[in-house]
Protein backbone atom coordinates (compact mmCIF):
# COMPACT_ATOMS: atom_id res chain seq x y z
CA UNK A 1 0.00 0.00 0.00
CA UNK A 2 1.70 2.92 -1.07
CA UNK A 3 2.04 6.05 1.79
CA UNK A 4 -0.04 8.63 0.72
CA UNK A 5 1.33 11.90 0.07
CA UNK A 6 1.34 15.33 0.92
CA UNK A 7 0.36 17.72 -0.82
CA UNK A 8 -0.15 21.41 0.38
CA UNK A 9 -1.10 24.98 -1.02
CA UNK A 10 2.28 27.18 -1.81
CA UNK A 11 1.07 29.27 1.23
CA UNK A 12 0.59 26.93 3.58
CA UNK A 13 4.06 25.63 2.66
CA UNK A 14 5.59 28.87 3.07
CA UNK A 15 4.39 28.75 6.72
CA UNK A 16 5.42 25.22 6.91
CA UNK A 17 8.84 25.23 5.76
CA UNK A 18 9.95 28.70 4.63
CA UNK A 19 13.41 28.26 4.44
CA UNK A 20 12.11 24.95 1.58
CA UNK A 21 9.90 27.07 -0.05
CA UNK A 22 12.21 30.30 -0.43
CA UNK A 23 15.26 27.56 -1.68
CA UNK A 24 12.62 26.64 -4.91
CA UNK A 25 12.32 29.94 -6.06
CA UNK A 26 16.26 30.38 -5.76
CA UNK A 27 17.65 27.79 -7.41
CA UNK A 28 15.56 28.54 -10.07
CA UNK A 29 17.36 32.23 -9.66
CA UNK A 30 14.63 34.42 -8.27
CA UNK A 31 12.66 35.28 -5.76
CA UNK A 32 9.00 34.81 -4.27
CA UNK A 33 8.42 38.47 -5.10
CA UNK A 34 9.44 38.33 -8.93
CA UNK A 35 12.95 39.91 -8.31
CA UNK A 36 16.43 38.65 -9.39
CA UNK A 37 18.91 37.53 -6.79
CA UNK A 38 20.92 40.66 -7.02
CA UNK A 39 17.95 43.17 -7.95
CA UNK A 40 16.98 46.13 -5.99
CA UNK A 41 13.69 46.94 -5.26
CA UNK A 42 12.20 50.32 -6.95
CA UNK A 43 13.76 53.29 -4.96
CA UNK A 44 11.65 56.84 -4.92
CA UNK A 45 13.64 59.98 -2.87
CA UNK A 46 11.60 62.94 -1.95
CA UNK A 47 13.19 66.44 -0.88
CA UNK A 48 11.48 68.77 1.14
CA UNK A 49 8.28 67.18 2.78
CA UNK A 50 8.17 69.12 6.11
CA UNK A 51 8.20 72.30 5.89
CA UNK A 52 8.76 72.56 10.15
CA UNK A 53 12.01 71.55 9.38
CA UNK A 54 15.11 72.63 8.51
CA UNK A 55 15.33 70.10 6.00
CA UNK A 56 13.54 66.93 5.36
CA UNK A 57 13.36 63.65 2.89
CA UNK A 58 11.44 60.67 2.22
CA UNK A 59 12.93 57.87 0.98
CA UNK A 60 11.08 54.30 0.04
CA UNK A 61 12.81 51.69 -1.01
CA UNK A 62 10.26 49.14 -2.03
CA UNK A 63 7.53 48.83 0.80
CA UNK A 64 10.21 50.73 3.46
CA UNK A 65 9.32 54.03 4.06
CA UNK A 66 11.48 56.37 6.09
CA UNK A 67 10.84 59.94 6.50
CA UNK A 68 13.74 62.49 8.00
CA UNK A 69 13.72 65.57 9.30
CA UNK A 70 16.59 67.68 10.60
CA UNK A 71 16.22 70.52 12.94
CA UNK A 72 19.28 72.74 13.90
CA UNK A 73 19.51 73.95 17.46
CA UNK A 74 22.04 75.95 19.59
CA UNK A 75 23.95 74.35 22.38
CA UNK A 76 27.10 74.43 24.24
CA UNK A 77 29.55 72.42 22.36
CA UNK A 78 31.04 69.69 23.73
CA UNK A 79 34.07 70.20 26.68
CA UNK A 80 36.65 68.05 23.64
CA UNK A 81 35.57 69.96 20.74
CA UNK A 82 34.70 73.75 21.87
CA UNK A 83 35.09 74.67 18.12
CA UNK A 84 32.71 71.95 16.51
CA UNK A 85 29.03 70.94 16.55
CA UNK A 86 27.49 67.75 16.17
CA UNK A 87 24.94 65.54 14.92
CA UNK A 88 22.60 63.41 16.89
CA UNK A 89 21.12 60.80 14.46
CA UNK A 90 17.96 58.63 15.31
CA UNK A 91 16.31 55.95 14.04
CA UNK A 92 12.54 55.43 14.93
CA UNK A 93 11.06 51.85 14.50
CA UNK A 94 7.49 52.08 16.03
CA UNK A 95 5.07 49.99 16.48
CA UNK A 96 3.36 51.68 13.57
CA UNK A 97 6.07 50.65 10.63
CA UNK A 98 5.01 46.72 11.60
CA UNK A 99 3.85 44.59 13.62
CA UNK A 100 7.14 42.74 14.93
CA UNK A 101 7.41 46.30 16.86
CA UNK A 102 5.99 46.15 20.45
CA UNK A 103 5.39 49.84 21.86
CA UNK A 104 7.95 50.70 24.68
CA UNK A 105 11.54 51.99 24.68
CA UNK A 106 13.57 52.01 20.97
CA UNK A 107 14.02 47.88 20.22
CA UNK A 108 17.56 46.38 19.91
CA UNK A 109 16.99 46.87 16.33
CA UNK A 110 16.77 50.38 16.49
CA UNK A 111 19.32 51.15 18.62
CA UNK A 112 21.60 49.43 16.50
CA UNK A 113 20.51 50.92 13.27
CA UNK A 114 21.17 54.45 14.70
CA UNK A 115 24.27 53.02 15.99
CA UNK A 116 25.54 51.85 12.77
CA UNK A 117 24.36 55.47 11.36
CA UNK A 118 26.19 57.91 13.69
CA UNK A 119 29.30 55.80 12.95
CA UNK A 120 29.00 56.23 9.38
CA UNK A 121 28.11 60.24 9.85
CA UNK A 122 31.01 60.17 12.33
CA UNK A 123 34.09 58.14 10.96
CA UNK A 124 32.90 59.28 7.04
CA UNK A 125 33.15 62.54 7.97
CA UNK A 126 30.29 63.86 6.39
CA UNK A 127 30.02 67.48 7.32
CA UNK A 128 32.50 69.72 8.45
CA UNK A 129 31.81 70.07 12.38
CA UNK A 130 33.85 73.48 12.24
CA UNK A 131 30.83 75.28 10.06
CA UNK A 132 29.05 74.34 12.61
CA UNK A 133 30.36 76.69 15.30
CA UNK A 134 28.96 80.15 16.17
CA UNK A 135 30.82 81.21 19.12
CA UNK A 136 34.02 79.02 20.25
CA UNK A 137 33.62 77.49 23.11
CA UNK A 138 30.20 78.88 24.07
CA UNK A 139 27.66 78.08 21.76
CA UNK A 140 27.40 75.85 18.45
CA UNK A 141 25.00 74.20 16.14
CA UNK A 142 23.53 70.55 17.11
CA UNK A 143 21.77 69.07 13.90
CA UNK A 144 18.86 66.55 15.49
CA UNK A 145 18.45 63.68 12.60
CA UNK A 146 15.23 62.15 13.32
CA UNK A 147 14.59 59.30 10.93
CA UNK A 148 11.32 57.65 11.14
CA UNK A 149 10.24 54.77 9.96
CA UNK A 150 6.32 55.18 8.71
CA UNK A 151 6.80 51.83 7.04
CA UNK A 152 8.89 48.26 7.75
CA UNK A 153 9.61 45.78 4.73
CA UNK A 154 13.04 44.67 5.45
CA UNK A 155 16.17 46.89 4.85
CA UNK A 156 15.62 49.91 6.85
CA UNK A 157 19.69 50.54 7.36
CA UNK A 158 19.72 51.47 3.36
CA UNK A 159 16.41 53.44 3.73
CA UNK A 160 17.76 55.10 6.79
CA UNK A 161 21.04 56.54 5.41
CA UNK A 162 19.43 57.23 2.08
CA UNK A 163 16.71 59.43 4.14
CA UNK A 164 19.43 60.98 5.96
CA UNK A 165 21.86 61.94 3.46
CA UNK A 166 18.79 63.20 1.34
CA UNK A 167 18.02 65.34 3.68
CA UNK A 168 21.52 66.99 5.21
CA UNK A 169 22.34 67.36 1.22
CA UNK A 170 20.56 70.85 1.69
CA UNK A 171 20.16 71.70 5.40
CA UNK A 172 19.59 75.71 5.81
CA UNK A 173 20.23 77.34 8.88
CA UNK A 174 19.10 80.83 9.69
CA UNK A 175 21.92 83.11 10.83
CA UNK A 176 22.40 83.34 14.35
CA UNK A 177 22.83 87.48 15.80
CA UNK A 178 24.64 88.28 18.80
CA UNK A 179 23.34 90.51 21.01
CA UNK A 180 25.36 91.30 25.13
CA UNK A 181 26.41 87.72 25.18
CA UNK A 182 23.16 86.02 24.12
CA UNK A 183 22.65 84.39 20.78
CA UNK A 184 19.12 84.96 18.97
CA UNK A 185 18.26 83.37 16.21
CA UNK A 186 15.10 84.91 14.18
CA UNK A 187 12.62 82.46 12.81
CA UNK A 188 9.80 84.86 11.34
CA UNK A 189 10.18 85.67 7.64
CA UNK A 190 11.47 82.80 5.04
CA UNK A 191 14.86 81.72 4.31
CA UNK A 192 16.49 83.80 2.00
CA UNK A 193 20.49 84.02 1.22
CA UNK A 194 20.89 86.84 3.48
CA UNK A 195 19.49 85.31 6.88
CA UNK A 196 20.85 81.92 6.31
CA UNK A 197 23.29 79.82 5.22
CA UNK A 198 23.06 75.88 3.93
CA UNK A 199 25.40 73.69 4.94
CA UNK A 200 28.04 71.96 2.17
CA UNK A 201 28.44 68.21 2.40
CA UNK A 202 31.62 67.10 2.37
CA UNK A 203 31.09 63.41 1.67
CA UNK A 204 28.04 61.70 0.76
CA UNK A 205 27.97 57.92 1.87
CA UNK A 206 25.32 55.66 0.83
CA UNK A 207 24.73 51.64 1.31
CA UNK A 208 23.75 48.46 -0.08
CA UNK A 209 22.38 45.44 2.31
CA UNK A 210 22.85 42.07 0.90
CA UNK A 211 21.20 39.48 2.80
CA UNK A 212 22.86 35.69 2.94
CA UNK A 213 21.00 32.71 2.52
CA UNK A 214 23.59 29.58 3.66
CA UNK A 215 22.36 26.40 2.23
CA UNK A 216 22.86 27.85 -0.95
CA UNK A 217 25.39 30.31 0.16
CA UNK A 218 22.91 32.80 -1.57
CA UNK A 219 23.56 36.21 -1.88
CA UNK A 220 20.49 38.02 -1.99
CA UNK A 221 20.54 42.32 -2.44
CA UNK A 222 17.97 44.23 -0.69
CA UNK A 223 16.00 41.80 1.22
CA UNK A 224 12.49 42.45 2.23
CA UNK A 225 10.98 41.50 5.84
CA UNK A 226 10.35 37.69 5.14
CA UNK A 227 14.02 37.27 3.67
CA UNK A 228 15.41 38.89 6.65
CA UNK A 229 13.83 36.86 8.46
CA UNK A 230 14.92 33.52 7.00
CA UNK A 231 18.29 34.86 6.37
CA UNK A 232 21.48 33.85 8.21
CA UNK A 233 23.07 36.57 7.77
CA UNK A 234 23.85 40.37 6.08
CA UNK A 235 26.22 41.99 4.74
CA UNK A 236 25.87 46.22 4.59
CA UNK A 237 28.49 47.66 2.35
CA UNK A 238 29.06 51.81 2.39
CA UNK A 239 30.43 54.09 -0.63
CA UNK A 240 30.97 57.76 -0.79
CA UNK A 241 30.35 59.69 -4.22
CA UNK A 242 33.74 59.04 -5.11
CA UNK A 243 33.69 55.27 -4.80
CA UNK A 244 35.67 55.19 -1.40
CA UNK A 245 34.83 52.45 1.01
CA UNK A 246 33.30 54.18 4.36
CA UNK A 247 32.10 50.99 6.04
CA UNK A 248 31.83 47.15 5.62
CA UNK A 249 29.68 45.27 7.89
CA UNK A 250 29.34 41.56 8.21
CA UNK A 251 26.84 39.93 10.71
CA UNK A 252 25.28 36.56 11.27
CA UNK A 253 26.11 32.91 11.47
CA UNK A 254 27.08 32.39 7.31
CA UNK A 255 30.34 32.76 6.50
CA UNK A 256 31.60 33.85 3.13
CA UNK A 257 34.35 33.66 1.28
CA UNK A 258 36.32 36.63 -0.03
CA UNK A 259 34.92 36.22 -3.98
CA UNK A 260 31.62 36.86 -2.28
CA UNK A 261 32.61 40.13 -0.75
CA UNK A 262 34.09 41.47 -4.07
CA UNK A 263 30.97 40.67 -5.92
CA UNK A 264 29.10 42.33 -3.05
CA UNK A 265 31.71 45.36 -3.06
CA UNK A 266 30.50 45.50 -6.96
CA UNK A 267 26.81 45.26 -6.61
CA UNK A 268 26.67 48.01 -3.88
CA UNK A 269 29.21 50.36 -6.18
CA UNK A 270 26.51 49.85 -9.11
CA UNK A 271 23.51 50.56 -6.67
CA UNK A 272 25.06 53.83 -5.09
CA UNK A 273 25.34 55.30 -8.24
CA UNK A 274 21.79 54.27 -8.96
CA UNK A 275 20.95 55.92 -5.68
CA UNK A 276 23.17 58.59 -6.31
CA UNK A 277 21.48 59.52 -9.65
CA UNK A 278 17.63 59.02 -8.30
CA UNK A 279 18.63 61.43 -5.61
CA UNK A 280 19.62 64.39 -7.68
CA UNK A 281 16.75 63.91 -9.74
CA UNK A 282 14.39 65.26 -7.60
CA UNK B 1 5.82 92.07 21.14
CA UNK B 2 2.88 93.58 19.02
CA UNK B 3 0.73 91.12 18.62
CA UNK B 4 -0.36 90.46 14.80
CA UNK B 5 -3.44 90.63 13.52
CA UNK B 6 -5.77 87.38 13.43
CA UNK B 7 -8.55 89.22 11.87
CA UNK B 8 -7.93 92.22 9.16
CA UNK B 9 -10.48 94.99 8.69
CA UNK B 10 -11.86 92.73 5.51
CA UNK B 11 -12.26 90.01 7.51
CA UNK B 12 -9.11 87.66 6.34
CA UNK B 13 -7.15 85.96 8.66
CA UNK B 14 -3.61 85.74 9.26
CA UNK B 15 -2.91 83.18 6.64
CA UNK B 16 -6.05 84.81 3.82
CA UNK B 17 -9.02 82.63 4.58
CA UNK B 18 -12.42 83.72 5.14
CA UNK B 19 -13.52 82.66 8.64
CA UNK B 20 -15.67 79.96 7.41
CA UNK B 21 -13.26 78.44 5.22
CA UNK B 22 -11.31 75.10 5.93
CA UNK B 23 -7.69 74.87 5.06
CA UNK B 24 -6.73 73.31 1.70
CA UNK B 25 -6.90 68.78 2.41
CA UNK B 26 -5.34 66.71 1.06
CA UNK B 27 -5.91 62.55 2.00
CA UNK B 28 -4.77 59.51 0.45
CA UNK B 29 -5.65 55.71 1.86
CA UNK B 30 -3.73 52.89 1.59
CA UNK B 31 -0.09 54.13 1.55
CA UNK B 32 1.52 52.40 3.80
CA UNK B 33 3.02 48.36 3.23
CA UNK B 34 2.51 46.95 6.24
CA UNK B 35 -0.67 47.95 7.85
CA UNK B 36 -4.06 46.63 7.35
CA UNK B 37 -5.40 50.07 6.33
CA UNK B 38 -3.60 53.62 6.33
CA UNK B 39 -4.34 56.86 5.79
CA UNK B 40 -2.51 60.35 5.13
CA UNK B 41 -4.20 63.54 5.70
CA UNK B 42 -3.21 67.19 5.22
CA UNK B 43 -5.16 70.04 6.74
CA UNK B 44 -3.05 72.87 5.69
CA UNK B 45 0.28 72.55 6.87
CA UNK B 46 -0.51 70.31 9.28
CA UNK B 47 0.31 66.49 8.28
CA UNK B 48 -0.52 63.53 9.75
CA UNK B 49 -0.25 59.66 9.52
CA UNK B 50 -2.37 56.71 10.80
CA UNK B 51 -2.02 53.47 10.46
CA UNK B 52 -4.46 50.08 11.51
CA UNK B 53 -3.66 47.01 12.33
CA UNK B 54 -6.37 44.75 13.34
CA UNK B 55 -8.45 43.17 13.72
CA UNK B 56 -5.64 40.89 15.18
CA UNK B 57 -4.69 38.77 18.43
CA UNK B 58 -4.81 41.01 21.39
CA UNK B 59 -1.53 41.84 23.44
CA UNK B 60 -2.41 41.37 26.61
CA UNK B 61 -4.70 38.64 27.53
CA UNK B 62 -6.36 40.11 30.97
CA UNK B 63 -7.08 42.71 29.23
CA UNK B 64 -9.30 41.03 26.00
CA UNK B 65 -12.79 40.97 26.58
CA UNK B 66 -15.31 37.93 25.38
CA UNK B 67 -17.77 40.03 23.11
CA UNK B 68 -15.98 42.61 21.57
CA UNK B 69 -12.70 43.76 20.75
CA UNK B 70 -10.55 46.06 22.18
CA UNK B 71 -9.17 49.84 20.93
CA UNK B 72 -5.77 50.92 20.99
CA UNK B 73 -4.81 53.96 20.06
CA UNK B 74 -1.05 55.48 19.73
CA UNK B 75 -0.17 59.31 19.16
CA UNK B 76 3.34 59.78 17.99
CA UNK B 77 4.34 63.20 17.71
CA UNK B 78 7.76 63.48 15.60
CA UNK B 79 10.19 64.87 17.03
CA UNK B 80 10.88 67.63 13.86
CA UNK B 81 7.08 68.66 13.54
CA UNK B 82 7.04 71.60 15.83
CA UNK B 83 8.29 74.70 15.20
CA UNK B 84 10.82 73.78 18.03
CA UNK B 85 12.63 70.38 18.23
CA UNK B 86 10.68 69.31 21.44
CA UNK B 87 11.54 65.24 22.15
CA UNK B 88 8.17 64.27 23.77
CA UNK B 89 8.12 60.73 25.70
CA UNK B 90 5.70 58.19 24.88
CA UNK B 91 4.35 59.11 28.31
CA UNK B 92 3.87 62.94 27.85
CA UNK B 93 0.72 63.42 29.74
CA UNK B 94 -0.94 65.47 26.67
CA UNK B 95 -0.34 62.82 23.85
CA UNK B 96 -1.82 59.94 26.16
CA UNK B 97 -4.84 62.35 26.90
CA UNK B 98 -5.57 62.97 22.43
CA UNK B 99 -5.19 59.18 22.35
CA UNK B 100 -7.45 58.20 24.75
CA UNK B 101 -9.66 61.03 23.03
CA UNK B 102 -9.26 59.58 19.74
CA UNK B 103 -10.09 55.88 21.66
CA UNK B 104 -13.16 57.26 23.09
CA UNK B 105 -14.43 59.02 19.95
CA UNK B 106 -13.94 55.78 18.14
CA UNK B 107 -15.33 52.90 20.75
CA UNK B 108 -19.22 53.33 20.19
CA UNK B 109 -18.89 54.15 16.11
CA UNK B 110 -16.90 50.95 15.40
CA UNK B 111 -18.79 48.01 15.72
CA UNK B 112 -16.52 46.20 18.12
CA UNK B 113 -19.07 43.45 18.42
CA UNK B 114 -18.28 41.98 14.54
CA UNK B 115 -14.73 41.68 16.16
CA UNK B 116 -14.46 39.19 19.53
CA UNK B 117 -11.60 39.02 21.61
CA UNK B 118 -9.41 40.82 19.39
CA UNK B 119 -7.48 43.95 19.28
CA UNK B 120 -7.48 46.61 17.01
CA UNK B 121 -4.61 49.24 17.02
CA UNK B 122 -4.60 52.58 15.39
CA UNK B 123 -0.91 54.40 15.22
CA UNK B 124 -1.53 57.97 14.77
CA UNK B 125 1.70 59.96 13.67
CA UNK B 126 2.20 63.85 13.27
CA UNK B 127 4.48 64.24 11.10
CA UNK B 128 4.27 67.97 10.88
CA UNK B 129 1.96 70.09 13.05
CA UNK B 130 0.72 73.20 12.07
CA UNK B 131 -2.71 73.58 14.26
CA UNK B 132 -5.22 70.98 14.69
CA UNK B 133 -3.91 68.10 15.55
CA UNK B 134 -6.79 66.46 17.01
CA UNK B 135 -8.96 66.78 14.32
CA UNK B 136 -6.48 66.03 12.05
CA UNK B 137 -5.97 62.53 14.07
CA UNK B 138 -9.97 62.01 14.18
CA UNK B 139 -10.11 62.66 10.54
CA UNK B 140 -7.43 60.53 9.29
CA UNK B 141 -8.23 57.60 11.62
CA UNK B 142 -11.47 57.39 10.22
CA UNK B 143 -9.77 56.52 6.86
CA UNK B 144 -7.91 54.50 7.62
CA UNK B 145 -10.44 52.06 9.77
CA UNK B 146 -12.26 52.31 6.91
CA UNK B 147 -9.00 51.02 4.57
CA UNK B 148 -8.72 48.20 7.13
CA UNK B 149 -12.38 46.99 6.37
CA UNK B 150 -13.53 47.83 9.95
CA UNK B 151 -17.12 47.88 10.31
CA UNK B 152 -18.07 51.21 11.75
CA UNK B 153 -22.16 52.54 12.05
CA UNK B 154 -20.80 56.48 10.19
CA UNK B 155 -18.00 58.12 9.53
CA UNK B 156 -16.50 60.74 12.00
CA UNK B 157 -15.56 63.65 11.41
CA UNK B 158 -13.82 66.28 13.23
CA UNK B 159 -13.21 69.75 12.78
CA UNK B 160 -11.93 72.84 15.31
CA UNK B 161 -13.75 75.97 15.54
CA UNK B 162 -13.29 79.59 17.63
CA UNK B 163 -13.75 83.04 18.50
CA UNK B 164 -10.92 84.78 16.27
CA UNK B 165 -11.24 88.69 17.23
CA UNK B 166 -15.08 89.15 16.25
CA UNK B 167 -16.13 86.19 14.51
CA UNK B 168 -16.34 82.52 15.06
CA UNK B 169 -13.92 80.90 12.99
CA UNK B 170 -13.10 77.30 11.74
CA UNK B 171 -9.67 75.30 11.17
CA UNK B 172 -7.74 77.40 13.32
CA UNK B 173 -4.00 77.30 12.57
CA UNK B 174 -1.24 76.84 15.26
CA UNK B 175 -0.83 81.08 15.47
CA UNK B 176 -4.90 81.06 16.03
CA UNK B 177 -4.64 78.63 18.46
CA UNK B 178 -1.99 79.55 20.50
CA UNK B 179 -2.94 82.98 20.70
CA UNK B 180 -5.61 84.01 23.35
CA UNK B 181 -8.70 82.51 21.18
CA UNK B 182 -10.82 79.83 22.09
CA UNK B 183 -10.46 76.82 20.53
CA UNK B 184 -13.53 73.58 20.38
CA UNK B 185 -13.11 71.02 18.68
CA UNK B 186 -15.70 68.80 17.48
CA UNK B 187 -16.51 65.53 16.26
CA UNK B 188 -19.63 64.43 14.96
CA UNK B 189 -20.87 61.31 12.64
CA UNK B 190 -22.45 63.53 9.34
CA UNK B 191 -25.40 61.36 8.64
CA UNK B 192 -27.71 61.76 11.70
CA UNK B 193 -25.64 65.13 13.06
CA UNK B 194 -24.39 63.87 16.16
CA UNK B 195 -21.52 64.75 18.33
CA UNK B 196 -19.25 62.66 19.81
CA UNK B 197 -16.46 64.30 21.01
CA UNK B 198 -16.39 67.78 22.05
CA UNK B 199 -13.53 69.22 23.64
CA UNK B 200 -12.66 72.95 24.82
CA UNK B 201 -9.68 74.19 27.33
CA UNK B 202 -10.14 78.00 26.83
CA UNK B 203 -12.78 80.41 27.81
CA UNK B 204 -15.58 81.24 25.66
CA UNK B 205 -18.90 83.34 26.33
CA UNK B 206 -22.23 81.24 26.37
CA UNK B 207 -23.29 83.37 24.16
CA UNK B 208 -20.92 82.63 21.52
CA UNK B 209 -21.29 78.84 21.60
CA UNK B 210 -23.78 78.37 19.23
CA UNK B 211 -22.70 80.10 16.61
CA UNK B 212 -18.84 78.32 17.26
CA UNK B 213 -21.00 75.24 17.65
CA UNK B 214 -22.97 75.47 14.44
CA UNK B 215 -20.02 76.65 12.28
CA UNK B 216 -18.02 73.87 13.50
CA UNK B 217 -20.72 71.63 12.41
CA UNK B 218 -20.24 72.83 9.21
CA UNK B 219 -17.04 72.13 8.85
CA UNK B 220 -17.72 68.38 9.69
CA UNK B 221 -20.35 68.25 7.22
CA UNK B 222 -17.36 69.93 4.51
CA UNK B 223 -14.48 68.05 6.08
CA UNK B 224 -17.18 64.66 5.38
CA UNK B 225 -17.58 65.65 1.80
CA UNK B 226 -13.83 65.44 1.09
CA UNK B 227 -13.47 62.08 2.92
CA UNK B 228 -16.27 60.49 1.21
CA UNK B 229 -14.68 61.35 -1.91
CA UNK B 230 -11.34 60.18 -1.82
CA UNK B 231 -12.64 56.48 -0.04
CA UNK B 232 -15.18 56.04 -3.08
CA UNK B 233 -12.54 57.60 -5.45
CA UNK B 234 -10.27 54.60 -4.30
CA UNK B 235 -13.17 51.70 -4.31
CA UNK B 236 -13.87 52.65 -7.43
CA UNK B 237 -9.98 52.44 -8.66
CA UNK B 238 -9.88 48.92 -6.80
CA UNK B 239 -13.39 47.84 -8.12
CA UNK B 240 -11.82 48.60 -11.68
CA UNK B 241 -8.73 46.71 -11.05
CA UNK B 242 -10.27 43.61 -9.50
CA UNK B 243 -12.61 43.30 -12.95
CA UNK B 244 -10.01 43.25 -15.34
Amino acid sequence: MATPAFTFTPSTFQKLHPAEFFRRFTTEGVRPDGRLLDAFRPTTVHHGVISTANSSAMVRIGGTTVVCGVKAEVAEPKLDAPDQGYLVPNVELSPMCSSKFRPGPPSEQAQAVSEAINRVLKESKVLDLKDLCIEEGKAVWVLYVDAVCVAYDGNIFDAALAAIMAALKNVRIRKPTYQEGTIKVSGGSTATDENSFTLNLARAPLSATFAIFDTTLTILADPNVTEESISDGQISITLDETGLLCGVTKIGAASCSQSVMRDCVQSAKKRTLQLRAIMSQQ
Amino acid sequence: MSRAELLSPEGLRIDGRRPAELRKITSTTCVLSQADGSAYLEHGNTKVLAAVYGPREARHRALVLHDRAILNVELNVAPFSTGERRRRSKNDKRLLEMASFVKQTFEPVVIATLYPRSQIDIYLQVIQHDGGTLQACINATTMALIDAGIAMTDYVCACTAGWVEREAAIDLNYIEESSDTSEVTIAMLPKSSKITLTQMESRLHVDKLEEVFRLAGEGCKQMYEVMDKTIRDRAEDLARKMAV
